[in-house]
């Protein structure tokens, strides 16, 4: 079976349905990146402050969840192998981690979304190991994608080196192979029913080009027939260049064309926020994000996709949302509370299930093919925002036909 | 507090009233202006004015229509102060007329309903200077079939006066279509305008240059050119943006506009008429009635130039100073949403694929034309070269020249005789009586990124290909509207531009 099905397009952007082993997502979709291991213990969650209340919610825990059902937030999240050395740990530790897997433990029963383990092995590969407290292994694929099925990962990506500003072509020449390489490795090990997604960086249409070329001549065979996925990065340090984002994604999308690639669903790691609504537009699938954590660690309530305020400022009337609708909930937001982790959590629930609202009634316009709401929903979003708003424009125009 | 003793209403010095108001006017061409939304007012098809000089040396103008016509209440208001009976006039109600009593004479001649009328005033201007409201006669007689308004002014005052140097046709056409109801834009802004033909006549003292000037009135765009094809189109090149509805919300309520307008190219600019420097006139116009009154300097953001856009917002609910040259209400709400909105509209303007890809053939004219210098210069520089027979290096290129001197140790390369670092092919080498134009450039890409003009380059010299992402992509794009290649693995590597091979020297590889 195929694993992702497209039901609907409007213009360039597409609504859909991923198959992972016994999930499906809905897309588009934003899959808020979880830290399920923070070197804590099972009793509390494994620990890390914001990240633990936000793993409550996800396993519908009491008090914090307060049997309030939030699973539809949660229906397909993002973690990484390299989280595994953020907040120190030791080999006992690490080994008892990745003895059973995320969803088949007690602590996380509740959850039963869509798991994407992404490699995060640039990090691990700069410092050339996974290090603990007591204990070091040389980082190789190998070791990536042994931590990515014993985490049970339902989506898994080959091990890649992202392009950085600095770069020049020479490095990205090399790069590339490196990640090539990775990639046909990759392919050679056992799955285990998840889905693959090719780890794929560029930034213009040639540089894909190159990509997929040098891609194409390390593995045995097309890649589709390897891969179930795409998962574009580097694109972290352009988040804040809308042009440059608008770019890489189109480019993508014209290469994957030519190439015959199309039905692939296509994965943008580590980007959401302003660029969301309009990498849509032009037809990507899936994001992650950890955004709407960050922004409650440095005690922001958002107030739209774009727009955000101090949490002991905000008015929690002007939010419909389960978490801001609970009186308790609300008591704790603002300071009512004996942590610092349950003030801010119930903030990073309400932030992701601000973008989740915004990412779904984008989804719900492209599953009723309506162009129109779509074009008129993403004009209001962006309206009043000047400097986003002419890139707004050229996207609803490539891809939704001229205002004129 | 003590008894109340009467009702009291505050006076008004009428004669002060009409004085202040008829001297709000001050170029005498407004007095067309008036004429003209009257008619227009009263649906005439046609208006004549003309305007000659009497035998007295003072100017008569005549102004003839056929429209509705007035009746005695017509008349009434015609010469009374802010009290128009008109419901859906043009300008401030009541006021515009006055300007006819900075004359000598104001005769009025009009039918309606089968009733004729005969309105005469004289001596209004010296009267109300001599604080005296000045009278009118008024006549009637009954079988007359048809309706008109004719009205004849004579010895108009203003502060510029009906000099002969002055009133010319070309300057009252500009002046027409840019400042009256004859430089309407209710055609392309609303959707049932009343057409209006308008003809003017000059006494040759002011202009014997034609007999008369007849015109519609609504203001015509330059010719709509879109297609972009060809690079000389690129100056007449102009797109039409046609009418859309906005609305605005101001204070809670909803307020709408219209808006219509053009992009294009100077020559395509140069079709339009003007009054006042041409290229003060483009940009966003504010408008009511579908007549431009005021710009909005701010929309246009820096990142474009003005004079490329032309834009009329037609807004019912801006306020007007009584001469309608300014918009009155500029410290409103609804001013400030306008001007919001227009920003937004005009960045779907500049983000309209059409306008995206003007402005590429622009950046690829301005190229050519550097490169057509370039030819001449050439030319130029390879004459200097042959006469003053000396080396001249002297700049940040200078290494590579050296670099390039060694490379031609064999005598296979000749000898750089020409160097200038500001432009776009900066050495001529000299070999054996011949001479060649050399790009000069650290790296290939940096020479194409840098966008300079090559066309006219017998080589480049480069220190190393560089980025070959860069040099692919361009090869995607195309150079300036032009197919390349680079072809570096042959055995003597070459871009090719448009068919036209340019050979490529990686000197890094000579020293290797
Ligand atoms: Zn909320």
């Amino acid at each position: 079976m195929t694993s992702f099905e497209t039901s609907a397009r409007v213009g360039d952007a597409r609504s859909g349905k991923l198959h992972c082993r016994d999930t499906v997502v809905e897309t588009p979709h934003l899959f808020p990146v979880i830290n399920f291991y923070c070197g804590g213990l099972a009793r509390t969650h494994f620990g890390g402050g914001v990240f633990r209340t936000v793993k409550e919610f996800l396993s519908n825990e009491v008090p914090a969840a307060n049997g309030t059902d939030y699973s539809e937030y949660f229906r397909g999240v993002m973690t990484s192998v390299a989280s595994l050395t953020d907040f120190g740990l030791s080999r006992e530790r690490y080994l008892s981690y990745l003895e059973t897997p995320v969803k088949s433990r007690p602590e996380f029963a509740e959850f039963d979304g869509a798991l994407f383990v992404d490699s995060g092995g640039y990090k691990l590969l700069n410092e050339g190991s996974l290090s603990g407290t007591n204990f070091s292994i040389e980082t190789s694929q190998k070791l990536i994608h042994g931590i990515q099925r014993a985490f049970g990962a339902d989506i898994a990506v080959n091990l890649d080196l992202p392009f950085e500003e600095s770069d020049v072509y020479r490095d990205r020449v090399s790069k590339t192979e490196a990640t090539a390489s990775f990639a046909a490795e990759f392919v050679n090990m056992d799955a285990e029913g998840s889905r693959r997604y090719l780890t794929v960086h560029g930034y213009s249409k040639a540089m894909l080009d190159r990509f997929f070329d040098t891609v194409a001549r390390t593995l045995p065979g097309p890649i589709d027939q390897f891969y179930d996925g795409i998962a574009f990065g580097g694109l972290v340090p352009k988040k804040d260049d809308l042009n440059g984002l608008i770019n890489a994604v189109s480019s993508l999308k014209t290469v994957l064309a030519e190439r015959n690639l199309s039905h692939l669903p296509i994965h943008v790691l580590g980007i959401s926020g302003r660029a969301m609504p309009l990498l849509i537009a032009l037809g990507v699938d899936t994001f992650d994000s950890s955004t709407y954590l960050h922004s409650a660690i440095n005690g922001k309530y958002s107030t739209s996709l774009f727009t955000s305020t101090n949490v002991a400022e905000a008015d929690f009337d002007i939010c419909d949302c389960p978490v801001c609708t609970s009186p308790a909930l609300r008591q704790q937001m603002r300071g009512d509370a004996e942590y610092q982790k349950d003030i801010l959590g119930p903030v990073a629930v309400h932030n992701l299930i601000l973008q989740q609202q915004f990412v779904k009634r984008l989804r719900r316009s492209i599953a009723e093919g309506n162009r129109e709401q779509l074009r008129t929903f993403l004009e209001n979003a962006y309206q009043d925002r000047p400097q986003s708003r002419k890139f707004a424009y050229r996207v609803i125009n490539q891809t939704l036909g001229s205002y004129f | 507090m003590s008894e109340q003793l009467e009702y009291r209403k505050p006076s008004v010095n009428e004669v002060n009233e009409f004085l202040e108001i008829a001297s709000d006017f001050q170029d005498p061409l407004e007095l067309i202006r008036e004429a003209l939304s009257n008619s227009y007012d009263a649906k005439a098809s046609r208006v004549t004015i003309e305007i000659d000089q009497r035998f007295d040396g003072r100017t008569r103008i005549r102004i003839q229509d056929d429209g509705n016509g007035m009746d005695e209440e017509g008349l009434t208001s015609f010469f009374d102060l802010g009290n128009s009976t008109k419901e859906d006039s043009i300008g401030y109600k009541g006021h515009g007329t006055k300007i006819y009593y900075k004359s000598d004479l104001v005769e009025v001649d009009t039918a309606k309903d089968g009733v004729g009328y005969r309105a005469v005033m004289e001596d209004p201007w010296e009267k109300l200077n001599s604080h005296e409201l000045p009278e009118y006669s008024l006549y009637s007689g009954t079988g007359v079939d048809e309706t008109y308004t004719n009205i004849e002014i004579v010895g108009f005052r203003s502060g510029e006066g009906f000099s002969a140097g002055k009133l010319t046709y070309n300057r009252i056409n500009h002046y027409i279509n840019w400042k009256t109801i004859g430089g309407s834009l209710a055609h392309r802004l609303a959707a049932d305008p009343h057409e209006m033909e308008i003809r003017v006549e000059l006494d040759d003292v002011f202009d014997d240059t034609r007999n008369e000037l007849v015109q519609q009135s609504r203001f015509e765009f330059p010719q709509e050119r879109t297609d972009l094809q060809r690079l000389d189109d690129i100056e007449s090149a102009c797109k039409h943006y046609p009418y859309r509805q906005r609305t605005v919300e101001v204070n809670g309520r909803e307020v709408t506009y219209d808006i219509v307008g053009f992009v294009a190219g100077k020559e395509a600019r140069e079709e339009l008429p003007t009054y006042g420097r041409h290229s003060t006139q483009f940009g966003i116009w504010l408008a009511k009635d579908h007549i431009k009154v005021e710009r909005v300097p701010s929309v246009v953001g820096s990142d474009h130039e003005t004079p490329r856009f032309f834009f009329v917002a037609n807004c019912q609910e801006l306020e007007l100073s009584a001469n309608r040259e300014t918009v009155r209400n500029k410290s409103s709400a609804l001013f400030d949403a306008l001007v919001s909105d227009l920003k937004r509209f005009l960045d779907r303007v500049v983000e309209d694929p059409w306008y995206r890809e003007y402005l590429a053939q622009r950046k690829t004219v301005e190229i050519e034309e550097s490169a057509d210098e370039a030819a001449g210069s050439i030319q130029d520089r390879i004459e200097r070269a042959r006469y003053a027979n000396t080396v001249s290096v002297s700049n940040s290129h200078e290494l590579i020249a050296r670099c390039t001197e060694y490379a031609s140790s064999g005598g296979s390369f000749g000898q750089i005789v020409d160097f200038d670092s500001t432009e776009d092919i900066e050495a001529i080498v000299e070999k054996g009586g011949e001479y060649r134009a050399v790009a000069l450039t650290p790296s290939l890409h940096d020479l194409f990124v840098a966008e300079r003009a090559v066309r006219e380059a017998d080589q480049i010299i480069c220190w190393e290909y560089g980025d070959l992402d860069i040099l692919r992509q361009i090869e995607v794009d195309g150079y300036l509207g032009r197919d390349i290649q680079f072809v570096l693995s042959a055995e003597e590597p070459y871009c090719e531009l448009d068919g036209e091979r340019i050979p490529v020297l990686e000197l890094q590889q000579c020293f290797s």
